[in-house]
């Protein structure tokens, strides 16, 4: 039985070498390369990093750190609410409930994200709805918030699925038994349901954090082409410098920072667990 | 088993054997074309026309070095035309089959990037200006500097284009806008990181709708683009600033590597009819180098029209691009402190 | 049992989609009473349970807890702890945090928490554990936990839902006079939930059974097993055999076609009854000697006794002889006439 999974696994292996080994791989090697003259010579050099830091750079990296952060947390702020409502709903009724927020991914994101573009404008549905109220008009495109509202529109699903995963698996029986001991809703939020879905929360902040990080076509569209963040300047190396070696270079820093990150979470979620004490019971039972 | 491969090969012969036309492949800038007069061509000569677009010169560039499609008919800028002569990219032009060049108002003929005029035809012609809201600005706008007037805080939009934003910088500056000089650059650069406050954002072509909606009191735009959106909003002007800017010319050649410069030919000449560059240029509303297209268009409001039609004889600073070589490195890092620097 | 009264139950009814569970709940519940809510599967003592902890609101009825109104209380207020059926134990607490998880929500000053823990563990035997990962300790140590959990917040009533039934049977015997003993120190009221019989004789003071939302009957262990006021009690406490007979006059009952002396009266004339014999009380003899006779259908060895079956016409009775008999054999009955018990006709 063993035997056979191996072998089915052998063509998934081929296939994520081939998709993600040798590209990460090649990005890796790249960035320590420059090409220079005609014709091209190549050499090894640390100059692509040297390059990147830069303080215009460095400061693209953390602009785009804090945005990301903000957005996960706004996402987070919004997605444990609802994930809580719809498992709270009629079975049955939970399935079209996460539907209303999938359904829009069906769309291309590019559109999605265009939309806002006439919501937000200073003539946009926004600000004439504000107008009837007497308020504004607001200048709500091409700014932080823009981006980082088109960033939560985006991801808030990848947080609001896993986290709605996990409180699921949460046996509503401990819910029962925290309040029968005295917890009333807010403790028993913090004291068991925080706790038992923090895996999920993580999972959520981790798939929210990773696509904010990076992106790129949010902040060139919501932002404009001088809001630069750390995916927009790696997408300008590639597609209009032409510089593959500096692009990559940025790209394994990313890479390291996002890495960084999602260890720095990992050891917020594993340092809460208490580590078991050796022995053995003494008693059968 | 067998018996489906069978099936489908077949189907794949059948599908493939079908149109026997010659085919020609045209690769022009998005909405560049009316696509109407595509249906003309194929028709007339019994062929099929494939068309491709590109967003950028630079994009079509690697397209035609990479060399996987075969293109008989490329609409580049005069920078880039430049570049792939240098290159060798591009066939010598047979005008003798081509007679309506005789179409062509001359002063469009043999330009900089050409000056033999060997190797490309004109197409379409531009010049980059300011297009301002009449409600918002009081009086008229004559130069760039009124970009960095802070009375039109947050209501200004640049460029998202490397050579066109340091282009208003360095005309303001009055230097040239194919300086190789880094100290020029740099004082552009600074310019435009001390504008930047008043700054919507620098986009590209959302701007046509944004400016027709009333979004903004200024923007840098294409003349064209301002051709539209003044058509769109009649609050809308249009002016090409006392300092100079840039003229540009969209010209069509042939890829030495076209399989059919004959047809290719026929296609350039095609497109200098009279009603045919009518056609194109009511769709695309850029200036046209075509001097029976501008007969026609007479008394229509459109030869009097600064976006549309300058007297190039009253802009003395108009400066073609050209290629710049391996100083583009230095462009490209100003471009990126720029939009990095920008608050 | 002369206690107090500690909980009142008035007409309780739960209504679910229609559904009737509870049709309408009359019980009083004692101070210092081991009380058992006994019945099938779907009789309601789960839910009348979780309406005491709490867990569930009843559709109409009253409940009173020391006289005051207990179901204006949210759950986490009263002063009712419950043992779930699967424990509920916290995963993400050790031992010593779970059971220490109610007086912190009292906000208790953690030198007393420590001090009424660390006699807990004492108590279910589990001090060298309580720093322990709940998922390294088995089923029955995970029980205990649940129930001092409970008990250490010395709550007036202890729920247990069927906390008894994943264990193995040595198991589940020890922890019976386990608890038992529990409640007699403790002096806490223990309300306890199950289906097995056995369970409950042995354990209650008071039993109540408990059969499609309605009560049955509610007595000591020793009067139900005896006086089972109706065919369901009878067939669910013990096995019993009923047949159907005639009250001739007090004491004097008919069935099987023979006229026997009973200690039970106050029915009417010739009235139709049920009769129910244990099958410990039936006696084999001679066909000769039998008040009435049949013939052995079966013998099965049960270890403690032999459980023979025999079948007078259509009719089976069983019985539990430490003699055995010959399957296919005529024999006769016999029965004392203290050990027949007469029921109101059931249905």
């Amino acid at each position: 039985m063993n035997e056979n999974i191996k072998r089915f696994s052998y063509p998934y292996i081929v296939w994520i070498s081939i998709v993600i080994v040798i590209p990460v791989l090649l990005i890796f090697l790249y960035s320590f390369i420059q090409s220079t003259g005609e014709p091209v010579v190549f050499r090894f050099t640390l100059q692509n990093y040297r390059d990147f830091l830069d303080p215009i750079f460095l400061n693209v990296l953390w602009h785009s750190f804090i945005i990301a952060a903000i957005s996960t947390a706004i996402c987070l702020l919004l997605g444990y609410p609802v994930a809580w409502v719809v498992s709270r709903l009629k079975p049955h009724r939970q399935s079209s409930a996460l539907m209303l927020f999938i359904l829009p991914m069906w769309i291309n994101m590019l559109l999605r994200t265009y939309a806002w573009i006439t919501i937000l404008s200073r003539q946009g549905i926004l600000n004439k709805i504000l107008a009837r109220l007497g308020m504004g008009p607001f200048h709500m495109m091409y700014t932080d918030f823009s981006v980082s509202l088109g960033m939560v529109y985006n991801f808030l699903p990848f947080m609001i699925l896993p986290i709605y995963t996990s409180i699921l698996k949460v046996d509503g029986h401990l819910i029962d038994a925290a309040r029968d001991l005295g917890a009333s809703g807010s403790h028993v939020f913090r004291k068991v349901m925080l706790p038992l879905t923090m895996p999920g929360i993580i999972t959520g902040v981790t798939m929210v954090f990773l696509p904010a990080m990076s992106t790129f076509v949010i902040p060139q569209l919501l932002g404009g082409g001088q809001y630069i963040m750390i995916g927009n300047l790696i997408e300008r190396q590639f597609l209009l410098t032409g510089d593959w070696h500096f692009g990559s270079a940025i790209s394994v820093v990313l890479m390291a920072f996002i890495l960084l990150s999602v260890w720095a979470m990992k050891r917020f979620d594993g340092g809460g667990s208490q580590a078991g004490t050796a022995g053995k019971g003494a008693l059968p039972w | 088993m067998k018996k489906w491969l069978i099936l489908l090969a077949a189907v794949f012969l059948v599908s493939c054997g079908g149109d026997q036309r010659p085919r020609l492949f045209v690769y022009n800038v998005g909405e560049y074309m009316d696509t109407s007069v595509l249906e003309e061509f194929e028709e007339e000569y019994g062929v099929r026309v494939i068309y491709e677009t590109f967003d950028s010169n630079e994009t079509a560039y690697q397209k035609l070095k990479a060399g996987t499609t075969a293109y008989d008919v490329v609409f580049p800028s005069d920078y880039m035309i430049e570049k792939m002569i240098k290159e060798d990219m591009l066939e010598k032009l047979d005008f003798s089959l081509i007679p309506n060049f005789e179409n062509l108002l001359p002063e469009f003929t043999y330009l900089e990037y050409d000056p033999k005029n060997l190797y490309s035809v004109p197409y379409f012609w531009g010049t980059v200006g300011i297009v301002y809201d009449t409600r918002l600005v009081n009086g008229s706008v004559d130069s760039w500097s009124a970009l960095w007037d802070e009375r039109y805080e947050k209501e200004i939009f640049m460029y998202d284009s490397q050579r066109d934003s340091l282009m208003v910088a360095l005309k303001l500056l009055g230097y040239s806008l194919n300086t190789h000089k880094t100290e020029e650059l740099e004082a552009a650069k600074s310019l435009l990181i001390k504008q930047s406050p008043f700054v919507i954002a620098y986009i590209t072509d959302v701007v046509i709708s944004n400016m027709i909606a009333g979004n903004a009191g200024l923007a840098v735009v294409y003349s064209g683009d301002a051709a539209y959106i003044m058509d769109e909003n009649e609050s809308m002007e249009y002016v090409i600033p006392k300092e100079g800017s840039n003229l540009w010319v969209d010209a069509m050649v042939i890829p030495k590597m076209s399989n059919n410069k004959e047809l290719a030919h026929a296609f350039i000449d095609f497109i200098l009819r009279p009603e045919i560059g009518l056609a194109n240029t009511e769709y695309v509303m850029y200036s046209t180098p075509n001097a029976l297209v501008l007969e026609e268009l007479e008394g229509e409001g459109w030869t009097e029209n600064d976006a549309f039609n300058p007297d190039l004889s009253k802009f003395p600073n108009l400066e073609m691009f050209k290629d710049p070589g391996e100083f583009v490195a230095e462009y490209d890092r100003i471009w990126i402190e720029i939009l990095a620097g920008a608050k | 049992m002369a206690n107090e009264v500690l909980i009142e139950i008035k007409d309780l009814t739960r209504e679910f989609d229609g559904d009737i569970v509870l049709k309408g709940i009359d019980l009083i519940i004692h101070k210092n009473e081991f009380v058992t809510l006994l019945g099938p599967s779907g009789c309601g003592k789960t839910t009348l349970l979780r309406i005491i902890g709490g867990f569930d609101d009843p559709t109409s009825g009253s409940v009173l807890f020391d006289g005051m109104d207990l179901l204006k209380v949210p759950a986490y207020r009263r002063e009712i702890n419950t043992v779930f059926q699967k424990y509920a134990i916290f995963p993400h607490l050790n031992v010593y945090d779970n059971i220490a998880f109610g007086l912190r929500m009292k906000n208790l000053p953690e030198s007393v928490v420590e001090e009424k823990v660390r006699r807990m563990l004492k108590m279910i035997r589990l001090e060298k554990q309580a720093k322990r990962n709940i998922d390294a300790l088995s089923g029955g140590q995970q029980q205990r936990i649940a129930i001092a959990r409970a008990l250490v917040n010395q709550p007036k009533v202890l729920l247990l839902d069927e906390p008894l039934g994943a264990l193995d049977l040595k198991l589940r015997q020890e922890m019976q006079y386990e608890l038992k003993e529990m409640q007699r120190e403790s002096g806490i009221t223990f309300v306890f939930v199950t289906h097995d019989q056995e369970e409950a004789l042995t354990m209650s003071d008071t039993i109540v059974v408990l059969n499609d939302g309605l009560i049955q009957q509610i007595g000591s262990p020793v009067d139900i097993y005896n006086e089972p006021r109706n065919r369901f009690v009878a067939n669910f406490i013990g096995e019993s055999n009923i047949a159907r007979g005639k009250m001739l006059k007090d004491r004097r009952v008919e069935f099987e076609g023979h006229v026997f002396d009973c200690v039970d009266r106050g029915f009417n004339e010739d009235e139709e009854v049920d009769v129910v014999i244990r099958p410990e009380d039936l006696k084999i003899v001679s066909s000769g000697e039998g008040a009435f006779k049949g013939f052995v259908d079966a013998v099965i060895f049960k270890g403690v006794h032999y459980e023979i079956i025999v079948m007078v016409e259509d009719r089976e009775y069983v019985i539990h002889s430490t003699q055995n008999a010959n399957v296919g054999e005529l024999v006769g009955m016999v029965v004392a006439p203290s050990d027949i018990h007469v029921m109101e006709l059931g249905v």
